[in-house]
């Protein structure tokens, strides 16, 4: 825990920013897979394939 | 820099600064921030963030006020009519100020940019919209490298907005007791183990905790190209678990006055009937509502014109504030005040943030049913409370509620009579040392008077 008080506060983020990418990584590729295959069962008027953030809060 | 006040928060960013020159603020860019400035406007993110209404705008100017050699321009952003902090803000206004700071580092990754810093410091209401209103956070995104702001992101917006939705707690006291935000492990520990079904929050809190800072060092060592897809993922997964997130669902104490409250909806009526008509005849640039609950008496007040609604219940103020998105309300900016505790000022030499009641002086105040919290509930004297109006405003809207009110009595019922000068007479002859009575009416079908006041010169 002292360690963390040497480092800068914006920055010492990397390790777990490659771990959450990998997994996200993994997450969002069987979301997206799900998504691609669940168009084929709906109405093309359905939700587009990634749900942004929202850009107007 | 002798005639020019450098604000006293500016100081941690070597890229320039704020600085306050015949009372208005200006912002100095330094020349070693010449490519990042260049590719904010020359990528068009600038323009694209302005039109969006998610950055403070500013006009060029190529004038050096500071002398400095290392100038490169100056900027005069859009004047921000009133300061104000997330210690403030409400759920809502706190995740929405969240949502901004990721949709902007998302628009700035497309153009090859992103922000360097993510902290809610960086964000103010401006018109009823939370606003980037540092100019200088952006750079440009150099390929490999990972977001640089994602733990301050974490510790500012994301884990006070999930210990008020998960804990009950509330997040503009947490960010009064942390004003840099809360770290992933107290959060971790602070969090109900039903947290932990929820994979956003398992990763970026649980496992963020985790994740050993002893191997920080030896990471960052051995640093791996990360892709801009994974930067895009991690601010997707930060949006999506945000997006979802409420606040405690419990009831306030106060967010259902007007609605389950006794006093009679004729009252209610009868009151803004009278308020309204008095505002006509007054003028004003500036108000601030006191114990504005729901903001029924704000929304009476001038459109054109800033009012401040201030309550100590964060619960009102984020209908309020809700409300008011809705209905496109920009005039009307919501806080979190407790009258007894207003925010002190805080930062490096007390003088980064400064304080609510040192921000600005209003035109007018309103301040209905209020006063009987305060002399009964908290034992401010009447005279301490009319100075304390006499140094904020020129005009006062006031109410008188009396002791064989049924909400006094309610009130003096828990505990012992010591207010012997709780009267109307009293009242009227404490606040006539500083104002003088323009107007003044009982309301129908109730006890209470309701004043107008005016400051004497």
């Amino acid at each position: 825990m002292i360690e963390l008080l040497y480092i800068d506060p914006g920055s010492g983020s990397y390790l777990v920013q490659v771990i959450i990418a990998a997994v996200l990584g993994v997450l969002f590729y069987f979301k997206n897979t799900w998504l691609w295959i669940k168009s084929f069962f709906t109405k093309p008027s359905s939700k587009p394939e990634e749900e942004k953030i929202d850009d107007k809060p | 820099m002798t005639n020019l006040n450098r604000h006293p928060a500016s100081f941690r960013d070597p890229s320039g600064f704020i600085y306050e020159k015949d009372g208005t603020v200006f912002r100095f860019v330094s020349s070693t921030y010449s490519q990042h400035f260049q590719k904010l406007k020359s990528s068009g993110l600038y323009n694209d963030l302005v039109a969006k209404n998610q950055l403070l705008s500013f006009e060029e100017l190529i004038e050096n006020h500071t002398g400095q050699s290392d100038w490169l321009t100056t900027l005069r952003p859009l004047q921000i009519p009133f300061l104000n902090y997330a210690w403030e803000w409400s759920f809502d206004q706190l995740k929405d100020a969240a949502l901004t700071t990721l949709a902007i580092c998302k628009s700035a990754l497309e153009k090859g940019m992103i922000l360097k810093d993510a902290a809610h410091f960086n964000i103010q209401f401006v018109n009823g919209k939370p606003l980037l209103i540092d100019t200088l956070s952006f750079e440009i995104y150099e390929e490999g490298s990972a977001w640089i702001a994602y733990r301050q992101f974490c510790e500012c917006f994301l884990n006070p907005l999930l210990l008020a939705s998960y804990s009950r707690m509330e997040a503009h006291k947490l960010l009064l007791a942390y004003p840099d935000g809360v770290s992933a492990s107290l959060t971790s520990q602070w969090l109900p183990l039903s947290s932990k079904f929820n994979a956003s929050v398992l990763l970026h809190v649980h496992l963020h905790a985790k994740v050993g800072v002893k191997k920080i060092k030896a990471a960052d060592a051995t640093t791996k190209p990360f892709s801009k897809k994974s930067i895009f993922n991690i601010l997707q997964s930060l949006g999506d678990c945000i997006t979802k997130l409420n606040p405690d669902a419990r009831a306030s104490a106060w967010n259902n006055y007007y609605s389950e409250t006794i006093i009679s909806n004729e009252y209610l009526t009868e009151k803004k009937v009278i308020v309204s008509s008095w505002l006509k005849t007054i003028t004003y640039t500036s108000a601030l509502d006191l114990g504005a609950n729901d903001g029924e008496f704000s929304l009476l007040c001038n459109k054109e014109v800033l009012i401040v609604a201030a309550d100590f219940d964060s619960s009102c103020i984020n209908n309020l504030y809700l409300k008011l998105k809705q209905n496109r309300a920009s005039n009307i900016l919501p806080l979190v005040l407790d009258a007894m505790h207003p925010s002190p000022s805080i930062g490096w030499l007390n003088k980064e943030q400064p304080s609510f009641l040192s921000r600005k002086s209003f035109d007018l105040c309103l301040a209905l049913a209020l006063i009987h919290h305060l002399v009964i509930g908290k034992n401010i004297s009447m005279e301490m409370l009319a100075i304390f109006f006499a140094e904020r405003c020129t005009y006062l809207v006031i109410e008188f509620v009396p002791k064989t009110d049924s909400k006094v009595l309610a009130m003096l019922q828990s505990r012992k009579n010591i207010f012997h000068d709780y009267s109307q007479e009293n009242f009227e002859a404490v606040f006539a040392v500083h104002f003088e009575i323009r107007q003044k009416t009982t309301v129908l079908n109730s006890e209470r008077t309701l004043y107008l006041l005016q400051k004497k010169r």
